[in-house]
């Protein structure tokens, strides 16, 4: 497991971030820049507002008195700084992620190839090839050497060389990493050091435009743009804004008019006009909208993924398809030997013995994996022979391309094993015939989606080694929660239909792409988008980016190639396939708390009626004392109270995000509704009861 | 440039425009009416021509309308608030005086006093109907109860026995319509021709009738209201209910262009409508140009209108020789038309002229509710269409709906006829009175001036199109509007029955029945409670009378409850369901003063109304009102399971929202900005009739009927300058400020890709859904109009109920 990026720096110090999100609240009370903000500002106003009633009325023409006016005043800019203080606390966690990621940015020594330096394949550079210059003057398309002990100055690509690097700056893993040149493994990051070995390496991104500097200004919320979901639903808290405005103002009319038809009392005051009015504007929504959707990229961030726009997150929580690679991601990466079928009468003990042998200086995870099988399920000691050893009287053939088969020759004895096929032919050419037996027991396992392997000696078929696709454990489990998520997965695989779904139907995915190339990635891709799906894929190959580009959400391996990490709109860090199953769940809980605290918000309102309006109109209408169902005292104060402090007690929520497991839309929408929609209405009645009862017993 | 563009499209949609008007009013304004005359005249001469009565070969009376009776010697019937003579046929009015105006309890008391003082003996509690003036003003019947309370008078004063008075009552009870429908009751003038024949000996009683006890019956209460008022109240949503598939299904049906069962004749008239105004069928407009047409056409209408009222007098059709309109009335009456509000600041029989009333009027009725139904289908393509760019053809969809509405109107029109709906074009009517009475200035009125006219032909499509304008002033509690109890249910029926099954028509046009059944049970849990609430509070009866010696007690001899401004042939029950559906749908036709309800009879009115006539609402408009809710309802949803909203498989974007934002502020911005300008100004302030509370639920009510494009009124408000100007604009930009924005939705969401049903997809239909659809409509409208309903019925309750201890 790794640590996150933000969990490896003890130097944020918890208080420190406390400190400056005060400092910024305030300088965030700016309204050049609060007006952003259409709640807060309209808060900010109301506060202004009753700021000058409250200096009126301490010059003794108040509407009310001056300690009522005042108090309101005071709560109405805490109003506004609470909600500051939420984003700048959102905003700082950021900060210091990117102070500690800064650090490593910092410019270093490179050693700049010389244009005119040709260099032959293989062979390292020498000092009279480079120049020594600022990491900050290598433009893209440069090419820069790095030995062991340099840190790699820019993100780049590597053309020669093969080197350990040391990534945990910003993967968090301590194990070295092997970069080298060519498809697999060629990206290297600015900010990681070598620990061996050199590297010649072309430099991707002008300074600025490198993954570091894209993470730093994500984190840091600079270049946070609004996703199409947060000005939805801005667009409809300025709506409801408005409505109070409405409701207000008239309510001012129809007060005066009142206690004209009453004979009674006298219209409501302006403050208490502003306290019902940001009482029942979406000020909790309103107030850690943007807290959310930073928080939302930190959480992100924590998980080791860094992504080029907050779009890409949202879209993941849409996701209705997601393409998975089999290999590494829903099997172990390997094909196991699991069973020994002897045919021809061979005893099993002589088929182990044989396989045994066969596969003793076979180094590929299958040859091991038969020799364990052997081991534990025949009781063969495991003999340790490599292939460069000798051993007297035996000579190890390794497997090759051209014959497709490994085995060992004692003496006259030639033990082979290898895939049907060429079995068969090497059977045939010793002149001996395939027995009926050998041909059903292989069709029997390639027909259960394994591979079957023969083994032979001196040309004799003694037996058939199944090797299966090892599913990953606990991986059925976790596509049964994406399918609850109601997200369609679908496995990619090079292999035939007939091993495909075996291992789709073991792993319990919704459907499979057998005999994967890109062309036929792109096209399912294509063709579930113009069926309206959202599509997501992991990839890490060349041969991905076609398709990487294509999907909705793109999830590149770090380890990946520079054109998969290009095309792609998120990279994992840790390179790991199933990440993109906890990156929809983040998409999916930004949204579900923006729609938990919208609903909360609302629903607050009720209780803010039945604790205003009866105060407010009480000396025109004293029956409407009826409606204090709270028996309240400081109704108006106790409400604006309580507004303010709903802000702050919801900012570890905001931060957090609502707790997300998977399951249906509707069981989810039912729990939300309960907690948030239920919980909305009555919790502000309790509260606001009990800002009153410790309002009345401070004598205020 | 974009005005430009638009005065290009605008020159495209003039000629079919002014095709197309002058084509409808000659077939809905002329043509139908004609053909239902016709036809009524034919089948039902009778009841075409007012139902009169002939007494020894003269025409006394009319069996609906009732006359005023005050010497002892006869029955008296329901106190009338017409002027300015009590059951003055020629203006139909109730009293509007609201429950807790010391002006009614008042009247109330004077004319307890009256009965008390003619028969001092008699001290048994006042039935209440006998108390509360009609909201007709024109009621012909009495209670049972109140008939027999009077026996012992009448029969001091004729010489007879109570034992042969209370025979002759019982001879005269009418039990419920079809033992179903309505009050037992008794009609006044029979029984009072019938008092003269018996004193003079003209008739005698058969032996078995002197034995009918004059005792009160007793009738069964299943939680707490009287069995009959369950089988009305179910039969009506079993009914309703019935029919929903049926009708959805045809006007699907007709939309898409399937022939159905009326296209043999249909479509031969649609096709030379269309084609003789040059629009071609399959020329599909973006929502631009379909706005600009709407609107034409609408300027149209409403130009025209206002016309015919200011020349009237040189036309035809004229019996009663009216002059022309006030400019400021005539303008708020053609916007009220065209806009499908009908909202009447006028008498209609003493303002508009037979002609003004068909060709006029009546026209509209049928154009404003096609356009409504228009523009909805407009959005249900909207939905149906993937990837696409147009919204169908106004004028095409026009016609469709007029064709949908025409037939069915002949129909209901027919049924009214049958029961006593006048359709004739006759002058007014003049009878002599039995009991002549004095007018308020003293004068001595011997003879009643019933108005008629071509009534039925109007009032069918006025329901069925949820216009609510009436014939005559008192509207569907008018004897001659709505006739019987089994009249008032098929109004009742048809004024929600086509917003209602449009929910049906819009899940078969977007493939999926369940979903428009879905939006239609949303809008049924939201009309069940103030169903309930409004009988509640009505059944209830006024609580300051019952301190005046009455009796408000519901039950067989009598509806009890707060009879003033209802009709006894309706009661309780029937009066309370169709305020509720009146103000739910957008019809805003009433069969009893809603500004004489209780105070929370009149919240629940006025909360309707409030919500956006979402609940069934107007033709089209109603249903294109609710998706929007849906909408807004569906993002919040959609965010709470962490999905970007998708409704009926359209994603719901920024623009979405926003369109959809304006439309849920532009009525709540109109509603509490006309009123707080009303109240401010003395203009505002001076129209209103009731004091305290209820006159500020009164201009409340104004604003809240006129953008909602309803039309029912706190009638007690009385025509100014002011409302007919500040109304007229209330009216105009709560239609087509909304349809326009509505249009500019449509045109969005008909370019998104259909996202197809996924796990993960909320569906749109399930239970949890509709509920939460529920809380938002109610809570939008609750957050929006709360502190303004608590300075009015919400605390003209809390007064009345007593709760008013002072504890600050």
């Amino acid at each position: 497991m790794s640590e996150p990026v933000g969990a490896k720096n003890p130097a944020v110090n918890q208080s420190a971030l406390y400190k400056r999100a005060i400092i910024d609240s305030v300088i965030k009370l700016d309204p050049r820049t609060l007006y952003r903000n259409v709640v807060m500002f309209v808060v900010e106003i109301g506060s202004v507002l009753t700021t000058l009633l409250w200096l009126q009325a301490l010059a003794g023409h108040g509407e009310a008195p001056a300690g009522f006016i005042g108090a309101i005043a005071a709560w109405l800019w805490f109003t506004v700084l609470f909600a500051n203080f939420a984003e700048a606390l959102a905003e700082g966690r950021g900060k210091a992620q990117a102070e500690a990621l800064r650090r490593m940015r910092q410019d270093t020594a490179a050693k700049r190839l010389n244009p005119e330096c040709r260099f032959e394949k293989g062979k390292e550079a020498v000092p009279w090839d480079y120049t020594v210059v600022s990491s900050s003057q290598l433009r893209k398309g440069d090419e820069f050497y790095v030995v062991a002990g340099d840190t790699i100055p820019v993100d780049g690509e590597v053309i020669e060389g093969i080197a350990s690097v040391n990534e945990s700056a910003i993967t968090g893993e301590s194990a070295p990493v092997i970069r080298e040149s060519g498809e697999e493994r060629s990206a290297v990051t600015g900010g990681t050091t070598i620990l061996s070995d050199w590297l010649i390496v072309r430099v991707s991104a002008n300074p600025g435009e490198g993954f570091l500097d894209h993470m730093i200004s994500l984190v840091e919320g600079a270049k946070r743009q609004k996703t199409p979901n947060e000005i939805a639903l801005n667009i409809l808290l300025i709506g409801l804004t408005a409505v109070f405005i409405v409701v207000c103002g008239s309510l001012w009319a129809f007060s005066v008019y009142s206690v004209q038809v009453a004979g009674a009392g006298v219209p409501v005051t302006i403050t208490v006009l502003v306290a019902l009015l940001v009482c029942l504007m979406p000020t909790t929504i309103g107030g850690l909208l943007s807290a959310i959707g930073i928080a939302g990229m930190d959480r992100l961030i924590q998980r080791n993924v860094i992504t080029t726009s907050g779009r890409a997150i949202e879209a993941a929580g849409d996701v209705d398809v997601l393409l998975l690679d089999k290999t590494g991601t829903i099997t172990l990466g390997n094909r196991q030997a699991v069973e020994l079928i002897p045919v021809d009468g061979t005893d099993i003990m002589e088929l182990a013995e044989v396989s045994q042998l066969a596969s003793l200086a076979d180094e590929t995870p299958e040859g091991r994996s038969i020799v364990v099988l052997v081991k534990e399920r025949y009781g063969l000691r495991g003999r340790t022979v490599g292939p460069s050893e000798s051993v007297p009287g035996m000579q190890f053939i390794p497997f090759s391309s051209h014959t497709r088969m490994s085995g060992v020759n004692h003496g006259e004895i030639q033990i082979r094993k290898g895939a049907a096929d060429v079995m068969y032919a090497h059977i045939r050419a010793s002149g001996n015939t395939v027995s009926d037996q050998l041909k059903k027991e292989v069709d029997a396992i390639a027909g259960a989606g394994g591979t079957p392997l023969i083994v032979s000696k001196s040309g004799r078929a003694l037996g058939v080694i199944n090797l299966k696709d090892i599913v990953k454990g606990g991986i059925k489990e976790r596509f049964l929660q994406i399918r609850r998520m109601g997200i369609k997965t679908v496995m990619i695989t090079g292999d035939n239909r007939l091993t495909a779904a075996t291992i789709a139907a073991e792993a319990g995915v919704d459907d499979f792409l057998a005999q994967a190339n890109p062309e036929n990635k792109l096209k399912l891709i294509r063709e579930y988008q113009t069926g309206g799906r959202m599509v997501a894929m992991t990839g890490d190959g060349t041969n991905d980016a076609p398709a990487l580009a294509q999907a909705d959400v793109a999830v590149a391996m770090n380890t990946g190639t520079q054109p998969a990490r290009e095309a792609a709109n998120m990279i994992d860090l840790d390179s790991n396939p199933t990440k993109l199953i906890d990156i929809v769940e983040i998409g999916k809980q930004l949204l579900m708390t923006r729609g938990a605290l919208t609903t909360f918000s609302i629903a607050n309102d009720i209780a803010k009626y039945f604790a205003i309006i009866p105060a407010a109109f009480v000396s025109t209408y004293p029956a409407l004392a009826a409606l204090n169902v709270m028996g309240l005292q400081h109704a108006v104060l106790s409400a604006v109270i309580f507004n303010a402090l709903i802000i702050v007690a919801l900012i570890p929520l905001a931060l957090r995000g609502v707790s997300y497991r998977p399951m249906s839309a509707e069981e989810a929408l039912r729990n939300n509704i309960i907690i948030y929609g239920i919980g909305g209405v009555i919790a502000p009645f309790i509260g606001i009861k009990i800002i009153d009862i410790l309002l009345v017993m401070m004598g205020a | 440039m974009v005005f430009r563009e638009i005065v290009s499209m605008g020159k495209k949609q003039l000629r079919p425009a002014i095709i197309i008007f002058l084509l409808l009013t000659v077939l809905t304004g002329l043509l139908y009416p004609l053909v239902v005359t016709g036809l009524a005249q034919l089948i039902f001469p009778s009841q075409a021509n007012g139902n009169l009565i002939e007494h020894d070969g003269k025409v006394v009376g009319s069996a609906l309308i009732g006359q005023p009776f005050t010497s002892p010697g006869y029955f008296w019937g329901r106190p009338s608030a017409t002027s300015p003579e009590p059951y003055n046929a020629g203006s139909s009015s109730g009293s509007n005086l609201g429950p807790s105006n010391p002006a009614l309890i008042d009247a109330v008391k004077a004319r307890v006093d009256a009965f008390h003082a003619a028969d001092p003996a008699n001290t048994l509690p006042i039935p209440v109907d006998l108390v509360t003036a009609s909201g007709s003003g024109l009621d012909p019947d009495i209670s049972v109860a109140a008939a027999y309370y009077q026996v012992p008078r009448v029969a001091r004063a004729r010489n007879l026995s109570e034992q042969d008075l209370n025979a002759l009552v019982a001879l005269h009870i009418e039990g419920r319509q079809f033992g179903i429908f309505g009050e037992p009751r008794v009609n006044v003038l029979s029984l009072n021709l019938a008092v003269d024949d018996l004193a003079a000996h003209r008739i005698s009683l058969p032996e078995q009738a002197s034995q009918v006890p004059p005792g009160k019956y007793t009738d069964v209460i299943i939680f707490g209201m009287r069995e009959a008022d369950w089988i009305q109240l179910i039969l009506f949503f079993a009914v309703a209910a019935a029919l929903i598939v049926p009708l959805g299904g045809f006007m699907a049906g007709v939309y898409t262009g399937k022939p159905t069962f009326i296209s043999p004749v249909t479509d031969p008239i649609e096709r030379w409508l269309l084609s003789a105004s040059g629009v071609k069928a399959d020329e599909e407009m973006d929502w631009r140009m379909f706005a600009v047409a709407v609107m034409i056409f609408s300027v149209l209408c409403i130009v025209a209108v206002f016309l015919l009222q200011e020349v009237q007098q040189f036309l035809p059709l004229n019996p009663a020789g009216l002059g022309p309109v006030p400019w400021d009335l005539s303008l708020n009456t053609a916007v009220s038309f065209a806009t499908n509000t009908n909202w009447q600041f006028y008498v209609p029989e003493t303002t508009v002229s037979y002609l003004t009333q068909m060709a006029g009027l009546a026209v509209q009725n049928f154009a404003s509710a096609a356009k409504g139904m228009a523009v909805l289908i407009a959005l249900i393509y909207a939905f149906s269409r993937r990837s696409a760019s147009t919204i169908g053809n106004f004028w095409v969809l026009l016609t469709r709906s007029v064709m949908i509405l025409l037939p069915i109107s002949l129909i209901i029109a027919l049924v009214l006829v049958s029961q006593g709906t006048v359709q004739t074009f006759s002058g007014p009517v003049t009878v002599p009175l039995l009991d002549p009475v004095k007018d308020s200035s003293g004068n001595l009125i011997t003879t009643q001036t019933i108005s008629v006219g071509p009534a039925a032909s109007q009032i069918a499509i006025k329901m069925l199109g949820t216009n609510g304008g009436g014939f005559f002033n008192a509207n569907s509690a008018h004897p001659f509007e709505n006739p019987t109890p089994f009249s008032n249910f098929i109004e009742n029926l048809s004024l929600l029955i086509i917003a209602a099954a449009l929910c049906y028509t819009f899940g078969r046009m977007i493939g999926s029945g369940r979903k428009g059944i879905a939006i239609l049970t949303a809008m049924t849990i939201l009309f069940l409670p103030f169903v309930g609430i409004a009988i509640w509070s009505e059944a209830g009866g006024n609580p300051a009378f019952t301190s005046l010696g009455i009796d408000q007690n519901p039950m067989h001899a009598q509806p009890g409850g707060n009879m003033e401004g209802k009709e006894v042939r309706f009661g309780i029950v029937p009066s309370a369901l169709f305020s509720v559906s009146t103000t739910a749908t957008s019809c805003g036709a009433v069969n009893s003063m809603h500004d004489s309800y209780m105070p929370l009879g009149g919240l629940t009115q006025l909360l309707l109304l409030q919500l956006g006539e979402v609940v069934y609402g107007g033709v089209g408009s109603g249903l294109y009102g609710m998706l929007v809710f849906v909408i807004i309802a569906m993002f919040i949803a959609g965010l709470m399971v962490g999905r970007t909203p998708e409704l009926y498989g359209k994603k719901i974007e920024p623009r979405e929202m926003a369109l959809a934002t304006i439309i849920i502020l532009i009525p709540i911005f109109l509603i509490l900005t006309g009123s707080a300008i009303a109240v401010m100004t003395a203009l505002g302030r001076a129209a209103v009739l009731n004091p305290g509370p209820h006159g500020f639920s009164e201009i409340l009510y104004a604003f809240s009927s006129t953008t909602a494009n309803n039309g029912s009124a706190f009638a007690g408000l009385s025509a100014n300058l002011f409302y007919n100007l500040a109304t007229a604009v209330t009216m105009f930009l709560g239609r087509y400020a909304v349809t326009i924005v509505t249009l500019a939705l449509a045109g969005s969401l008909v370019t998104k890709k259909i996202v197809p049903v996924s796990e993960g997809t909320l569906r749109d239909h399930r239970p949890l859904f509709i509920l939460w659809v529920v809380f938002v409509v109610l809570i939008i409208g609750a957050l929006s109009f709360f502190p303004a309903l608590s300075l009015g019925p919400v605390i003209e309750y809390l007064i009345q109920i007593g709760r008013g201890v002072i504890h600050v």
